[in-house]
């Protein structure tokens, strides 16, 4: 019955592993093909971080999402990147919570521009940070107990 | 079949900007390569912030080089602190009607404060129109052709959908993009000069 759920725990996590990597390398891909500066107005609307801050990640997020959705797909460095992505959706989800709170009609800026922040954004950021968080346990789960 | 109906959507939006445009309320070569309609509200500060320091710019650069052709739409937000923007959209279409809407909304903005509190539009702007202009455009803000016309804005807004006042919806190569943040202008600038090299 243990290794049954341990079998059922480690094929869940490759499934979670795998889609999360592709989600992430989507999100990357779709803000590289279009201008950086529609991505900096989408992190400025949040009005968070001062405008320079926000070309900057303009310039640099979408690379380390790419970055990290190819480590997460590759299983390297993985509790690494599982913790960068735990907190990297920690941080995206706490702003769009904080911005739909505020009655703040922004776009998410999730994927690309023309997303606007709804319930169903926040279901779906949610659920990634779930999954995420999961795969953040079990990376140091297996690290006390080696399989 | 797919993409033919895919492209022909996208068509759409830019066929019906032809025709249903108001010659008073445009400014610059309507042959240029983009298009620029500026949705706004005579109500809202962010607006006036616009039209004051921002779309200057953005006529010497894009519009008088004939890059950009710009066209003014009209979005009064229906909420209650924004229940003159309405009548003062009416005003302004109606101007526009006798070549008037530039004066008429710089003088709109410029008196925002004053009217959007006392609800005395008609007497915020009346005085940037000499007395025969004034029966002109008090006359036509009661036409219901102008108000349907600020409604047809509004509808049109609605359907892009416009979430926010000001918006500039971007028509460039069939393909359209609503952009509302202008606290940075060189990073909207470095946008439409991107978009101009492709």
């Amino acid at each position: 019955m243990a290794f049954s759920k341990n079998r059922i725990l480690k094929i869940a996590a490759v499934v979670l592993r795998v889609a999360l990597g592709v989600i992430f390398i989507y999100a990357g891909y779709v803000k590289l093909s279009e201008p950086w500066q529609l991505f900096a107005a989408g992190i400025a609307d949040y009005e968070v971080v001062p405008m320079w801050a926000a070309k900057f990640l303009a310039h640099v997020l979408p690379w380390f999402e790419v970055l990290i959705g190819l480590l997460l797909i590759a299983g390297r460095w993985f509790r690494t990147a599982t913790v960068s992505t735990s907190l990297l959706l920690l941080v995206f989800f706490s702003l769009m919570v904080r911005a739909f709170a505020g009655g703040k009609e922004i776009n998410c800026g999730c994927f690309g521009p023309n997303e606007l922040i709804s319930w169903k954004t926040l279901v779906r950021d949610g659920s990634m940070l779930a999954a995420s968080l999961f795969l953040t346990v079990i990376a140091f789960r297996n690290r006390r107990k080696p399989a | 079949m797919k993409i033919l109906a895919l492209v022909l959507a996208a068509l759409l939006p830019c066929l019906a900007a032809g025709p249903d445009v108001d010659k008073g309320r445009t400014m610059g070569d309507p042959a240029a390569p983009m298009l620029f309609e500026l949705y706004s509200d005579f109500g809202c500060p962010a607006c006036k912030n616009l039209h004051e320091n921002v779309l200057p710019s953005i006529i010497r650069d894009f519009v008088a080089t004939g890059k950009a052709y710009l066209v003014f739409r009209e979005f009064p937000l229906n909420i209650p602190a924004h229940v003159h923007s309405r009548p003062a959209a009416a005003i302004a279409v109606a101007a526009a009607r006798i070549g008037k809407y530039q004066t008429v909304s710089d003088a709109l903005f410029r008196s925002q404060q004053s009217w959007s509190t006392s609800g005395k539009v008609w007497e915020s702007v009346a005085g940037a129109l000499t007395p025969e202009e004034q029966k002109k455009v008090q006359a036509l803000a009661k036409d219901p052709a102008v108000l349907a016309d600020v409604q047809r804005d509004v509808d049109r807004g609605a359907r892009v959908p416009i979430n926010q006042t000001p918006t500039l919806l971007i028509t460039y190569k069939l393909k359209q993009q609503p952009w509302a943040n202008f606290t940075d202008y060189s990073l909207f600038r470095g946008y439409i000069d991107g978009l101009l090299k492709k």
